[in-house]
């Protein structure tokens, strides 16, 4: 139960904080991080599969509701809510991972916090984009756009890290 | 059956994963310009809320600044009521007031602004209550914002210049020929003209304004100034424009009511 309303709890502070605070960051006119993400990102390895997807779906849509962009964070969140267990099985360390811990810089280091941090944004972004133009007119400048998003996301969310989420 | 039923065991999680993106999908599909209405309205009752009380510290941060355009304008409206007040006199001043009492402005904070995406929508703290309504003209000023889409009591969405599916007929100031404006998707800073033929003379830092075609927007209100122009195959210019509205800043905005708006689009309209 305790778990429960904590994740509650949690869920609510990410959607705020991403459309108050983050939505107003504008670096350079037209990119915004997307910190959100960290909240399918520091789930607990061995949370069961149709959990994470059924959060990444309620997440996606609390943004759209407040981006007015039905649909758009939805499928890009439940994309990266699918594939996390691929990349998570990707960066796995030789003994695979070991109990009581979670995927956090404090258990498994800086690297690969960080890959894992920007595999699990670039899949986000990629998608994000493209849904948001629809189009594959413009492919290099919206792929352009994706990879500096992503390098900004990312970074924000590995600072978060050692500020917010310390252990 | 119980093939299938193993099969749906077996792929349980892919299967919900499939029917999570169709729902997102259907989602996005179904964004018309009516869906999309229908969702603000709802959500604009939360998030309207949400954003005018965030708003409150931001309005307080930028005090400042906001005084400093107030002043500015103040002194320009002093200004005009000077110049007015000297023409009182004279016969000109009928046309003068008949004109003005054509359009009135509708003072508006705008609480909730994007940028960055390539569909930029504004939302508006005035509503149908002080009189905004849908396909009303946005302006600050610094120049042209944008067109009142959807509207509710007290809220009001604003499609801003830079949106995709913004189109606006323009002209150049000097020479009056008109072209339609649009946004490419790129910097919120500037923005395309189209349609000007090619025999027009063209400088860079030509100024763009309305061409009051349409019943949104007076004739003559600034839009921005002419970055670059080239003269690629065909008988146009590719222009871009430098915007005067810093979308980035936008915080006080006016809503133009055309109280002659009816009575031109019915003449349009029966003549058609």
């Amino acid at each position: 139960m305790y778990i429960i309303t904590r994740n509650i709890f949690r869920f609510v502070m990410v959607v705020l904080f991403q459309v108050l605070v983050m939505d107003n960051v504008m670096l350079n006119g037209y990119m915004v991080p997307y910190v959100y993400l960290l909240f399918i990102l520091l789930m607990p390895f061995e949370t069961p599969r149709w959990i994470v997807l059924i959060s990444g779906f309620l997440l996606g849509l609390g943004i759209d509701l407040f981006e007015h962009t039905p649909g758009m964070h939805t499928a890009a969140t439940v994309l990266l809510a699918f594939v996390r267990p691929y990349i998570l099985s990707l960066l796995a360390p030789r003994d695979g991972y070991e109990l009581e811990t979670f995927p956090r810089v404090h258990f498994y280091g800086f690297t690969w916090f960080l890959k894992y941090t920007l595999l699990m944004v670039l899949v986000h972004h990629l998608a994000l984009f493209y849904l948001e133009v629809f189009q594959l007119q413009n492919f290099l400048s919206t792929l352009s756009r994706v990879i500096l998003s992503s390098i900004l996301s990312a970074s924000t969310i590995v600072l978060s890290q050692f500020f917010v989420f310390r252990k | 059956m119980r093939t299938l039923l193993r099969f749906i065991q077996k792929y349980s999680d892919f299967l919900l994963f499939l029917a999570l993106e169709i729902v997102a999908l259907i989602l996005m599909a179904q964004d018309s310009a009516f869906q999309r209405s229908k969702i603000i309205e709802v959500n604009r009752q939360v998030s309207g809320y949400l954003y005018s009380k965030f708003d409150g510290s931001r309005e307080y941060l930028s005090l400042r600044e906001s005084n400093s355009i107030l002043v500015d304008e103040n002194t320009e409206l002093r200004n005009r009521l000077q110049q007015i007040e000297e023409l009182l006199d004279s016969s000109l001043v009928l046309s003068e007031i008949r004109d003005a009492y054509q359009y009135q402005f509708v003072p508006t904070r705008v609480i909730h602004n994007s940028v960055y995406k390539q569909y930029n929508f504004l939302t508006l703290d005035h509503g149908e209550k002080d009189g905004v309504f849908r396909d009303m003209g946005v302006i600050s000023d610094q120049g042209v914002v944008g067109i009142v889409l959807e509207t509710s009591e007290n809220f009001a969405t604003v499609i801003p210049i830079i949106n995709l599916d913004f189109r606006l007929s323009v002209k150049l100031k000097s020479s009056n020929y008109a072209g339609i404006l649009q946004w490419n998707g790129k910097s919120p800073l500037y923005a395309d003209l189209n349609e000007i033929p090619f025999h027009v003379e063209l400088q860079e830092h030509d100024t763009i304004v309305t061409s009051g075609f349409s019943s949104i927007f007076p004739d003559g209100i600034e839009v921005g100034t002419i970055e670059s122009f080239t003269l690629e195959q065909g008988n146009f210019y590719e222009i871009r424009l430098r915007l005067f509205t810093d979308f980035q800043g936008l915080f006080h905005v006016n809503v133009i009511r055309n109280y002659q708006k009816e009575e031109q689009e019915n003449l349009e309209d029966q003549t058609e």
